[in-house]
């Protein structure tokens, strides 16, 4: 109970801290998201004509389970909620669920825009999640183990960031991808009117942010013990530099957001299975005749 | 067993979160729901948007499916290399090389092509 | 209950404003969106998402309406603004500030949502008004979806649920009628408007569509309201025999590529440099001297120059005879550097304004939605001129 209360503490934290940086960048007052959430919580509920209730529950209350179902096998410090010996696995497969998601908020509401918001969330993880998959598996095997833990184990002398570097790029771009983040917000797009959000108000719409940020969280959390060393670093205990390590990738996630266009995927799908695939092979072969 | 309880109990707090999020809204915002049309940027729908249209990137799909079946072998694959030796990452690259052969073959026929 | 008014104030604090500029309105949307951004308030996306709606201008009949069906949909707490075209910095930021006094109003906002509770948005209210679909086939359409309904319905699996889609028309609302689409398919087509009310748009533009997915098979485009002058009025007063300098017309002309360039870069997601953009065309509007924009400016074009994902992602979007999106934001940035470097040209202005862009619906036709976007922002059309 106890380790699941602080990782809930610690995605809620994050989450409004990437929030606040999100709006201080994008040039609002940094308590703008405290505003937001007010602001929902007094909303009216709204209902589309004919919208499928049941539907865009699922779809919205599963954007905030799949994120926190992905946390328990990041270590937090020593050792995180569940140690999983298929720890990566499970990352990938519950982060996966996202694709359900919002495809369910997409559809339930009833309505042009978030249909085809997600529409392109489908074509979006198409292109990215193999590259994705390719990076975690590289990971495991650098580790030898598809443990959490064991990776961070295996980074004792050296991180996998070092020698794997292409992995660590690629699973950016793909962390950026899975939280429908930044330049791979398409599904979200602003030409879209908001994409697959459009409809939602109220707690529908809280919830639906509140899940983004924990995907972009959880996102960033997972790149510290994968490939920054987990816990390790001099002087300070190994929980702060979890948290240090996890705050730095997603303050890059947050930044890049402002700093490049977003990405349609009618290109980035070809340069993806042309470019991004064969590079993350070629990194695997690497690790693979290392570890020999 | 412990771990599970672990996580027994962060699902637990999760849906009191969640629960506790509608609940206030349900007492704190104004009653009753609005009924509203769709957003279609100042007009009113003409039909139902619910309908079937073409999966454009179709032929992606079938590539993805293949890639993603063999993923189900890469993950124990990862697990041995150590232990199997050099014929693990060479079985491995030559079955993943035939699927590149695939990979080039469907771009060659544009099918990541589709706007 | 405290808590409620407490949250409401919060709320309050950060509104989701959302402009639309109506006829005559770009003068006081410029003001507008500069006083918004002053007060660091972060701006709706979609329409549906704002509290507070601030229209431009004097919207015509059909505008109107336009603006009525996203206000009728708009849950509370919510507030109206209302800039006329003569509207000045400071009535536009005391009518701002009514609007969050209004949107904190408990008893007020309560009885809003209250009156528009029991009265759901039906089809049936509407049905007289406005069933008409551009391309005339509305009889047809309806008959065809009624068909292919009942001989599929199996096939449509869960969105039926509880649509009772055994009938023609659930809820009062046809479902898609088929037809033939670009790869050759017979598959569901929606009539879509798509505007007048949506971000980065042109002001008044309507792009009457028929959607196959996110595929545009057909589109017309239809103009509210007339074009209006004020990117022009330097040259329609020196043609009225006003002494206007070169420096006031480069002003003027440099904010409107600004404005263009703001447009296209949020369309491209990229808002950043979207709001540098604006910044930069709010600061020459509010008169300030070269010296304090050139270097700003260059800084800016450096950035949008330089990202090749934005390259990437324009190439061959919208190609006509003077080239693709990226060649035509090439153009406003050099022109705008142009311009700025021109600020202190004292001598007279001759000549005519420059001519914007026109909208062919042709264009649209066969891309996807988000293409759409990119080649509408990239144009940034006016109705003047596409009627001309």
């Amino acid at each position: 109970m106890l380790e699941g209360a602080v990782l809930l503490l610690a995605l809620v934290g994050l989450g409004l801290s990437a929030a606040c940086l999100d709006a201080r960048l994008g040039g609002a007052q940094v308590g703008a998201p405290f505003g937001e959430v007010a602001r929902l919580l007094v909303q009216q509920r709204r209902r589309t004509l004919l919208r499928d209730t049941l539907l865009l529950r699922i779809g919205v209350i599963s954007l905030i389970v799949a994120p926190v179902l992905a946390g328990i096998v990041i270590p937090l410090g020593d050792a995180p909620v569940a140690d999983l010996a298929v720890g990566i696995v499970w990352f990938n497969a519950m982060e996966v669920c996202v694709w359900g998601s919002l495809w369910l908020t997409g559809w339930a509401v009833n309505s042009v825009y978030p249909l085809a918001g997600a529409y392109r969330l489908v074509a979006q993880g198409l292109a990215y999640e193999l590259p994705h998959m390719f990076a975690l598996i590289t990971v495991a095997l650098g580790a030898g183990s598809l443990r959490m833990g064991d990776a961070v184990q295996a980074q004792q002398g050296l991180w996998f960031v070092v020698w794997m570097p292409i992995a660590f790029l690629i699973y950016l771009v793909s962390a950026l991808a899975m939280a429908f983040w930044g330049p791979m917000s398409q599904p979200v797009g602003t030409d879209l009117a908001g994409g697959v959000r459009a409809e939602l108000s109220g707690p529908d719409r809280l919830l639906f942010q509140a899940g983004r940020y924990a995907l972009l969280v959880v996102a960033a959390a997972a790149a510290v013990p994968l490939f920054l060393g987990g816990g390790a670093g001099p002087v300070l205990p190994s929980w702060l530099w979890v948290l240090v390590k996890t705050a730095a990738v997603l303050g890059l996630l947050v930044w890049v957001r402002h700093r490049v266009p977003a990405i349609r995927m009618d290109r980035f799908t070809q340069a993806s299975w042309l470019v991004l695939i064969p590079l993350s092979l070629v990194q695997l072969l690497v690790v693979g005749i290392v570890v020999l | 067993m412990a771990p599970w309880a672990a996580v027994l109990g962060l699902v637990a707090l999760l849906a009191v979160g969640v629960l506790a999020i509608y609940l206030v809204s349900l007492v704190i915002s104004p009653r009753g729901t609005l009924g509203t049309g769709p957003f279609l940027s100042g007009t009113r729908p003409q039909e139902h948007a619910l309908s079937r249209y073409h999966v454009r990137w179709y032929a992606v799909t079938l590539v993805f499916l293949a890639f993603d079946m063999e993923m189900v072998f890469m993950y124990p694959w990862a697990l041995v290399v150590a232990e199997v030796g050099p014929v693990a990452v060479v079985e491995m690259f030559i079955f993943l090389g035939l699927l590149m052969v695939g990979v080039v073959y469907a771009w060659r026929e544009g099918a990541f092509r589709w706007s | 209950m405290v808590v409620t008014e407490w949250l409401l104030k919060r709320a309050a604090d950060h509104p989701r404003p959302f402009v639309v500029s109506a006829e005559h309105g770009t003068r006081a949307r410029l003001l507008g969106e500069a006083e918004i951004a002053r007060r660091r308030w972060r701006p709706a996306e979609p329409a549906s998402e704002a509290d507070l709606l601030v229209i431009c201008g004097t919207p015509g009949e059909e505008f109107e309406a336009a603006i009525r069906t996203v206000w009728d949909d708009l849950p509370g707490p919510r507030a109206r603004v209302d800039l006329p075209s003569d509207a000045t910095p400071p009535s536009i930021g005391q009518a701002l500030n009514r609007a969050v006094a209004h949107l904190a109003d408990k008893d007020a906002q309560w009885r809003d949502a209250a009156a528009r509770a029991g009265k759901p948005w039906s089809p049936d209210a509407d049905r007289n008004s406005d069933s008409h679909t551009p391309d005339g086939g509305s009889s047809h359409h309806g008959h065809d979806s009624h068909a292919s309904h009942g001989q599929e319905h199996d096939d449509d699996g869960h969105e039926g649920g509880h649509h009772e889609h055994h009938m023609g028309n659930p809820g009062g609302l046809p479902m898609a009628g088929r037809g033939p689409d670009r790869d050759g398919l017979s598959l569901d087509r929606l009539h879509v408007s798509i505007g007048p009310i949506l971000s980065d748009w042109p002001r008044g533009l309507v792009v009457e569509s028929v959607l196959q997915g996110d595929v545009i098979q057909d589109a017309a485009v239809r103009w509210l309201g007339s074009g209006e002058s004020f990117w022009a009025e330097p040259w329609n007063k020196a043609a009225a025999g006003h002494p206007v300098t070169r420096a006031e017309a480069g002003r003027r002309q440099a904010a409107a590529y600004l404005d263009s360039l703001g447009r296209l870069l949020s369309v491209s997601g990229w808002s950043g440099a979207a709001r540098r953009a604006r910044a930069l065309r709010d600061r020459l509007l509010a008169d300030a001297p070269r010296a304090e924009l050139a270097a700003p400016y260059r800084s800016f074009e450096r950035q949008v120059r330089r990202s090749r994902t934005l390259r990437w992602m324009l190439r061959d979007v919208g190609s006509i005879e003077d080239g693709d999106a990226v060649s035509r934001l090439d153009g406003w940035l050099t022109r705008t550097r142009a311009a700025i470097d021109a600020l202190e040209d004292e001598t007279p202005l001759d000549g005519a304004p420059p001519v914007r862009h026109t909208l062919h619906p042709g264009l649209l036709v066969g891309g996807e939605l988000a293409t759409a976007r990119l080649i509408i922002a990239s144009l940034d059309p006016e109705p003047a001129v596409a009627h001309a």
